[in-house]
């Protein structure tokens, strides 16, 4: 069974809270997944996920460290099949004309939305999960790809009472 | 008209915040950074500064002051390497939860990244090792930060923390504002009453009960309230290297210290033991050995402060979260008296007669009891790292609540001299000892200028086995007597002593123990007293690094055969 935990964490927006952050994750010496970082809601807030193999014990006990840290607010950790999780990728893809409406066939299967065009190429925007995404990229690496961007994963946790079944990856990969 | 607010700069401000946490006195040395801090400061003379030679040495004492007195000690340095200097000091107030609160110079704000002289990024640096790392970026956050700062190293779990200020942020003015309130303490954690009544459960069935007692009984204040509570139950007390003092020793419920060189009927106590009651200590790798074979038929009921340390490295049974003092009297209040008369008459079957190991007669436990009965008890020992470390946790008979430190967690050879002057000022009245090897007292001993500069009659006895002694033992237990890089030259101590204008004492035979120490403690002054003792000397018993607290080693290795 999978041990992954994701730790959420809100922190201020400065960037030295954000550095012990992180060098508390890197410290305790845990393996470490992703980690992704990002504005909160509320004003002056960040938000930290982190993805980290560890049993539940142990990733309580990274949340209660960050909780010590001056300039965190709030850490949880749940484990990942509690949480949903999706993944942004922005992919530009060679698109030369011959094969410009094939490749429109395949982003169209991963409900990928084409943002630029040009006369080279298209840049296209895919969101799902990790491996959702992985299966895109794979799926237009024929055509010839320029340049990946990938945001790592942000997660929130499911509603309590969520009829969906706990697994982190349940989005149908084509 | 007249101006009705007080307009300070920068740095008189922070004297001003200084005087208000109740500060008398702060460990720093001066430089380009720090330069406007230091011009203020002739301005407070309830601020007492004392120049050390080293910053390091700022960062020990200012930690040693805290360990003596209860409250916040403060060390200054500059930016630079006068912050860099400060990091050892801050690890070990660290590791040993001491709250120190450090006071940086930076560079100018708009010098700040262009690795300007002395810039160094020290809230960086200090991370990882402070509770809180700061750096003022404006003079209108710099008073709360000074408070904030202070409270943050007293405030639960206690700890060091740092605060970086640009040099014209100390030049910067500001109508000074008096603090609003008194700041709001983070609430305690309450116990669940499920839990106590578990841990009521589990002393009241168990047979073969331990209390280990570590640092948070002296942090917090709870010496008595574990007293009663061993009295009452009459629980055998063990005492880990940092709780040394929290319980006196010639209690008959006093058992020992526990570990890598803990007595061997103490640590034979932890492995048949079928509860541990653990108060304020966390189960650092010296007590256990091995976790895997660390007290297998006991239980644990962990009474800490911190609950990060819960379950962190061993499996704990009952956890109680918050402070040990009340935690204890309510456990009291819980149980039936009881006793455990055949518990301690199994653990006195294994206790063993001393060991007879020390050759010549210039053996560290005769010179510590001599050092205890010079002053009949009444004095504070600061411990070095290294083998005399453990003599003086094991030989020195502690009575008096809080009058053993040492570098703990964090181990740091250089420690005992600097500490030292902290805890002198703490407590003037009563003699204090610096007690180093000859390799840790050579890596602070410039701190003997600040003594005689500042008048601190701290009394230095130096154990001179000229090696690193405990590295010296490790190579001739686990590494076939190789003894590399651990044999040591001192200069001649006696005329170092005189060389700074103090009493200086070598003592080579027994016979000269007890005079040097008197007549050390009779002079006004700072005195040094070298102990030429046995030079491959070692520490009885130890458990190999690694291993179980069942595997213990004896006696040394027999030398292998010479090869042909």
């Amino acid at each position: 069974m999978s041990n992954l935990h994701c730790i959420t964490v809100v922190l201020d927006d400065k960037l030295v809270t954000l550095n012990a952050a992180v060098g508390l994750l890197r410290r305790r010496n845990l393996p470490i997944r992703s980690v992704t970082f990002g504005p909160h809601v509320t004003e002056g807030r960040s938000r930290l996920f982190a993805m980290i193999e560890a049993d539940e014990g142990a990733a309580q006990r990274v949340a209660l460290l960050f909780e010590k840290l001056i300039g965190v607010d709030e850490a949880r950790a749940v484990p990942a099949g509690a949480t949903v999780a999706r993944e942004l990728a922005l992919i530009h893809i060679r698109a030369p004309a011959e094969s410009y409406g094939e490749l429109l066939d395949v982003l169209g299967l991963y409900h990928a939305d084409v943002l630029e065009e040009g006369p080279e190429g298209l840049v296209a925007e895919v969101t799902g999960p990790d491996t959702f995404v992985l299966s895109c990229l794979r799926a237009v690496e024929r055509f010839g790809i320029v340049d990946v961007a990938r945001s790592g994963a942000v997660a929130i946790e499911r509603p309590a009472e969520s009829p969906r079944a706990p697994t982190s990856t349940e989005a149908p990969v084509p | 008209m007249t101006a009705l607010t007080e307009m300070l700069t920068g740095a008189q401000l922070m004297c001003r915040i200084l005087l208000e946490e109740g500060v008398d006195v702060l460990f720093g040395y001066p430089g380009g950074a720090i330069m406007p801090f230091y011009h203020a400061l002739p301005e407070y003379p309830g601020l007492r500064h004392i120049l050390v030679r080293h910053e390091q040495a700022a960062a020990h004492a200012a930690d040693g002051y805290a360990r003596a007195s209860g409250r916040a000690g403060v060390c200054v340095a500059t930016s630079g390497p006068g912050a860099t200097n400060l990091v050892t000091g801050l690890a070990c107030a660290y590791m040993d939860n001491s709250p120190v609160v450090a006071i940086t110079g930076q560079v100018s704000r708009p010098m700040l990244g262009r690795d300007a002289f002395q810039e160094t990024d020290i809230v960086g640096v200090t991370l990882p090792i402070t509770k809180w790392s700061v750096l003022v970026e404006d003079i209108s956050t710099l008073a709360d930060t000074m408070r904030r700062a202070f409270a943050v190293a007293r405030e639960g779990r206690p700890g060091p923390v740092l605060v970086d200020v640009p040099k014209d942020v100390q030049n910067q003015r500001i109508a000074y504002c008096p603090r609003a309130a008194a700041p709001v303490r983070r609430a305690i954690p309450v116990v669940e009453a499920t839990a106590l009544n578990e841990a009521t459960r589990l002393i009241a069935q168990s047979e073969r009960p331990l209390i280990l007692a570590g640092h948070g009984i002296i942090l917090g204040n709870a010496s008595e309230d574990l007293r009663i509570f061993a009295e009452h139950t009459g629980i055998p007390v063990i005492t880990t290297l940092l709780g040394i003092s929290a319980f006196p020793e010639d209690h008959p419920l006093h058992l020992g210290m526990p570990g890598m060189h803990g007595e061997v009927h103490v640590n034979r106590a932890i492995q048949h033991a079928d509860l541990l009651i653990a108060v304020g200590m966390r189960f650092d790798d010296r007590v256990t050995g091995n976790t895997a074979g660390f007290a297998r038929h006991a239980k644990i009921v962990h009474i800490e402060l911190d609950r990060t340390e819960i379950g962190k490295n061993v499996q704990v049974e009952v956890p109680l979260v918050g402070d040990a003092g009340p935690i204890l009297s309510a456990l009291t209040r819980a149980l039936a008296p009881r006793s455990c008369a055949s518990w301690w008459e199994e653990i006195d079957g294994s206790r063993r007669p001393p060991y007879e190991h020390f050759r010549g007669d210039i053996a560290p436990d005769a010179i510590l009891r001599a050092l205890h009965d010079a002053s009949g008890g009444k004095c504070s020992i600061v411990a070095d790292v290294g083998q005399h470390q453990m003599w003086v946790a094991k030989y020195f008979p502690y009575r008096r609540l809080n009058t053993h430190f040492s570098s703990g967690g964090l181990g740091a050879m250089g420690f005992a001299v600097p500490a030292a002057i902290g805890v002198h000022l703490a407590r003037p009245d009563e003699p204090v000892w610096a007690i180093s090897g000859d390799g840790g007292f050579q890596m602070n001993m410039q701190e003997m200028a600040t003594m005689v500069q500042e008048g601190l009659p701290i009394k230095l006895a130096i154990f001179n086995n000229g090696y690193l002694g405990m590295v010296r033992q490790w190579q001739q237990f686990f590494h076939g007597r190789r003894y590399s890089a651990t044999p040591i030259w001192s200069p001649d101590y006696v005329k170092l002593a005189e060389a700074y204008g103090i009493a200086g004492y070598r003592v080579e035979q027994g016979g000269q123990i007890a005079g040097a120490v008197e007549a050390a403690l009779r002079d006004p002054g700072p005195a040094l007293i070298e102990f030429v003792i046995e030079q491959e000397a070692n520490v009885y018993p130890m458990i190999p690094p690694g291993a179980s607290l069942s595997e213990v080693i004896e006696t040394a290795p027999a030398p292998e055969p010479a090869s042909a």
